[in-house]
C-alpha cells in the first residue's frame, strides 16, 4: 500500500521547529504550536495504525525513486506501534514540562529542540534505509545534546561530555559500518538487504566474508544507544542532571530507538548465516547481565532519580531477552514490552518530578509523608510502579509473561534471571514507596525548599502529563490483546520478511524463505 | 589506490585514538574529528578502485556516461561531512561555554569540580 503522506511525520515537526524557533521569546504560542504538531501526528499515526491492523505495510518512496535507489519510508506494524507510543509519551512529557521547565530554559530553544528530537525519532522509526537511519540518529542526538545542556548549569556542563563523546564515537562506527555494508552487498535499503540475505541462504551460497564482523559492529553501535550491558555506563549520570521532563522523555524514547534499530535490522538482515551463531549468544548473555546488574544497581541507590534511571537499563534487558530468542513470539513480546515500558517509565519519571518539587530534593531520606498530602500523586505512582514490576492486570505483566514463557524451554536461565529481576524491581519500587510516601513526615528537614505542608502552585500541567500516561498504562494493560495482535503481526513480518520485501520493492518477486531466515 | 586509502584511514584512526585518550577535552574533540575523517575515507574506499584494468581512470559520476565511479559513496560522504561539521560546531561551542562556566576543560578538574556539590552515589553513603 502506497501512502505518500508518510513524510508528514518528518515535515510537521520540522516546520513546527522552525516556527517555534522564530517565536522563541513568546512561550504561549510556542506551546500551542508544539501541542498542535504532536497531537496531529498522534492522530495520524493512530488512524494509520488502525488501517494496517491486519498486517499490511504502508510505503512511501521519496521523490518516486523506486526502492533500492531512493529513500523509502515504511509504516508497518512495528513502526506504527512505536510511533504512537513515542508520540504519546512526548505529549505527556511536553505538557509536564510546562510547569517543570524553568521559564529561562523554556525561552532558550526548549520547544524547537523538542520538535527536532521528534523529527529524529520519527524518522528512525519510519526509515527503510540504513544510511538514512544514521542521519535520523544524528538529528535525534544533536537535539538531545542541546536539551541535555539546556540551562547550562555547571553540573550539566560536566556531565554532558560523557553522553556526547560516546555517542559521537558510536555514530562514527555506524557510518563506517554503513559504508562497509554498501561495499559488501551493494545496497543500503533494509528490504533489499533482507532480500540479499534471503537469496544467499536460499541458494545455499555463504554470506560474504566479514558479514559477522559487520553484525557485531552494528550490535555495539545500537547497544550503546540502547544501553545494553556492558555499554550502559553513560546512562545514570546523564539522566541525573537534566530537567526532569527532559529526563522522562529521554528515558522513554532514546534508549528505545536503539532497541528498535536492533529489532528492525537483526531479525531481517544481520542475524543471518554464520552471524546468527555469534550474535544470538552475545544478545542472550547481554540480556541476562543487563536485567540483573541493572536492577541490583537500582536497589543500591538512594535517590529517586537514580533508581529510576538505572531501572531503564534493567528493563532494556527484558527487550533484549525477547529479541535474543529470534522467534515470532519472543519478538512480539519484546515489542509489546517496549510499548508499555515507554509509557510506564516516563510516567514514573514525571511522578518523580512532582515528588521532587514537593520534597525539595530527590533524596529518599528527605522525603516522607507524601501520601498523606498528595493522595492522587501516590495513586499514580503506585499504578505506574506496579506496572513496571508486572503485577496483573497491569501492562508489565503481559509483556513479561510472553517473554518469560517463551524463553522457559530454550533458555531457562534467562527466564529465571527475569523472574528474579522482577522481584528485585518490586523491592526497589517498595523502597521509594515506603520512604517517600508511607513514612511519617520527618521534621525540620522538610522545610528546606519544599512546600512544607502548603501547596505548591502551578503544577496543573505536570499532573495532566502524569494523568495521560498513567491512564494510557492502565489501558495498555486492559487492551493487551489488540495491541499484542499488532505486535504479533510485526514479529511475523520480521521472522518472515517476504511481506516487507515485497511491499518495499514490488519487483523483488516471490520469496519462499528457508528455515535460516527466521525461526518460528 | 585502495592501499593508499587504507593507510590513510589507519593513520587517522590511530591519531584519533591517541588524541581521545588525552585528559584535555580540546584534544578529545580533535580526536573525534579525526575519527570522522577516517570514517569518510573508509567509505570512499567502498566505491572501488578508480583505476581501470588498462591503466585509464574511471569517469566522474556526472560528466561521463561509461566507466563511472560509483557515485553513492560520495553522496554518503557528503552527508557525513555536513553532519560532522554541525557536530564539530556544537562540540566546540560546548567547550567554550564549559571553559567560561568552570574555568577548565581538563577532564580530571571537571570531575573534581563535580564532587563537592552533592553528586554522591548511593553506594558510598
Amino acid at each position: 500500500m502506497t501512502n505518500n503522506l508518510l513524510g508528514l511525520f518528518v515535515v510537521i515537526p520540522l516546520a513546527t521547529s522552525l516556527a517555534t524557533g522564530a517565536l522563541v521569546r513568546r512561550p504561549v504560542p510556542q506551546r500551542i504550536l508544539g501541542l498542535v504538531s504532536l497531537c496531529s501526528m498522534l492522530v495520524l499515526a493512530l488512524t494509520w495504525l488502525v488501517r494496517i491492523r491486519d498486517g499490511e505495510v504502508m510505503v512511501s518512496q521519496m521523490g518516486a525513486w523506486p526502492a533500492p535507489y531512493g529513500i523509502t519510508l515504511v509504516f508497518d506494524s512495528l513502526s506504527g506501534l512505536l510511533l504512537c507510543a513515542g508520540l504519546l509519551v512526548t505529549i505527556a512529557c511536553y505538557v509536564h514540562g510546562f510547569s517543570m521547565v524553568e521559564p529561562l530554559t523554556e525561552r532558550r530553544y526548549f520547544h524547537p529542540l523538542m520538535q527536532l528530537l521528534i523529527v529524529g525519532v520519527n524518522q528512525s522509526f519510519l526509515t527503510g534505509d540504513l544510511f538514512n537511519l544514521f542521519v535520523a540518529f544524528e538529528i535525534m542526538l544533536m537535539a538531545s545534546y542541546g536539551l541535555l545542556a539546556i540551562g547550562r548549569t555547571r553540573r550539566q556542563m560536566t556531565q554532558a561530555y560523557k553522553y556526547l563523546l560516546l555517542n559521537l564515537v558510536a555514530s562514527t562506527v555506524f557510518v563506517i559500518t554503513a559504508g562497509l555494508v554498501y561495499g559488501m552487498t551493494g545496497t543500503l535499503n533494509i528490504a533489499d538487504l533482507a532480500r540479499f540475505v534471503a537469496d544467499r541462504s536460499n541458494a545455499g551460497v555463504p554470506l560474504p566474508t566479514g558479514f559477522t564482523g559487520l553484525s557485531v559492529m552494528l550490535l555495539v553501535v545500537f547497544g550503546l544507544k540502547g544501553a545494553f550491558f556492558p555499554l550502559w555506563f553513560w546512562l545514570p549520570d546523564t539522566y541525573h542532571t537534566c530537567p526532569i521532563s527532559i529526563a522522562a522523555l529521554f528515558s522513554g524514547l532514546l534508549t528505545k530507538v536503539g532497541v528498535y534499530a536492533v529489532l528492525r535490522t537483526f531479525p531481517l538482515v544481520f542475524a543471518a548465516g554464520d552471524a546468527r551463531d555469534v550474535v544470538l549468544p552475545i544478545l542472550a548473555v547481554s540480556a541476562g547481565a543487563t536485567m540483573l546488574l541493572g536492577v541490583l544497581g537500582a536497589v543500591s541507590q538512594h535517590n529517586v532519580r537514580r533508581i529510576l534511571a538505572i531501572h531503564v537499563i534493567s528493563q532494556v534487558g527484558y527487550m533484549v531477552f525477547g529479541i535474543s530468542m529470534m522467534t515470532t513470539v519472543g519478538l512480539a513480546g519484546a515489542l509489546y514490552y517496549m510499548i508499555q515500558h515507554m509509557v510506564v517509565k516516563s510516567s514514573l519519571f514525571l511522578c518523580c518530578g512532582v515528588m521532587e518539587r514537593h520534597a525539595g530534593s530527590d533524596d529518599l531520606d528527605e522525603m516522607g509523608g507524601l501520601l498523606k498530602r498528595h493522595r492522587w500523586l501516590g495513586a499514580a505512582f503506585f499504578v505506574a510502579a506496579l506496572s513496571l514490576v508486572g503485577l496483573p492486570p497491569l501492562s508489565g505483566f503481559f509483556g513479561k509473561l510472553v517473554i518469560i514463557r517463551e524463553g522457559w524451554t530454550a533458555s531457562w536461565w534467562l527466564s529465571a534471571i527475569g523472574l528474579v529481576t522482577g522481584g528485585l524491581t518490586l523491592l526497589s519500587m517498595l523502597k521509594i514507596w515506603t520512604q517517600g510516601f508511607w513514612s511519617p513526615e520527618s521534621g525540620p528537614r522538610l522545610n528546606r525548599g519544599g512546600d512544607a505542608g502548603g501547596r505548591v502552585r502551578g503544577l496543573r500541567a505536570a499532573h495532566t502529563g502524569i494523568g495521560i500516561l498513567v491512564v494510557a498504562a492502565v489501558l495498555i494493560g486492559l487492551a493487551a490483546e489488540p495491541i499484542y495482535d499488532i505486535a504479533f503481526h510485526a514479529a511475523e513480518q520480521l521472522t518472515d520478511p517476504s511481506t516487507y520485501i515485497r511491499a518495499v520493492n514490488p519487483q523483488a518477486g516471490d520469496y519462499v524463505l528457508s528455515a535460516s531466515g527466521g525461526g518460528g | 589506490m585502495t592501499t593508499v586509502l587504507a593507510v590513510c584511514v589507519a593513520v587517522l584512526v590511530t591519531v584519533s585514538v591517541y588524541l581521545m585518550l588525552s585528559r584535555e577535552l580540546k584534544s578529545v574533540a580533535m580526536g573525534v574529528f579525526a575519527l570522522g575523517h577516517g570514517a569518510n575515507l573508509s567509505i570512499l574506499a567502498m566505491s572501488g578502485s578508480p583505476v581501470l584494468a588498462d591503466g585509464g581512470l574511471r569517469n566522474p559520476p556526472i560528466l561521463g556516461a561509461v566507466n563511472l565511479v560509483d557515485p553513492l559513496p560520495q553522496a554518503l560522504i557528503l552527508t557525513a561531512i555536513v553532519i560532522n561539521f554541525a557536530v564539530m560546531g556544537f562540540l566546540l561551542t560546548l567547550l567554550i561555554v564549559t571553559a567560561r562556566r568552570t574555568g577548565t576543560i581538563n577532564v580530571d578538574d571537571l570531575a573534581a569540580e563535580d564532587r563537592p556539590d552533592g553528586s554522591r552515589t548511593g553506594g558510598d553513603r
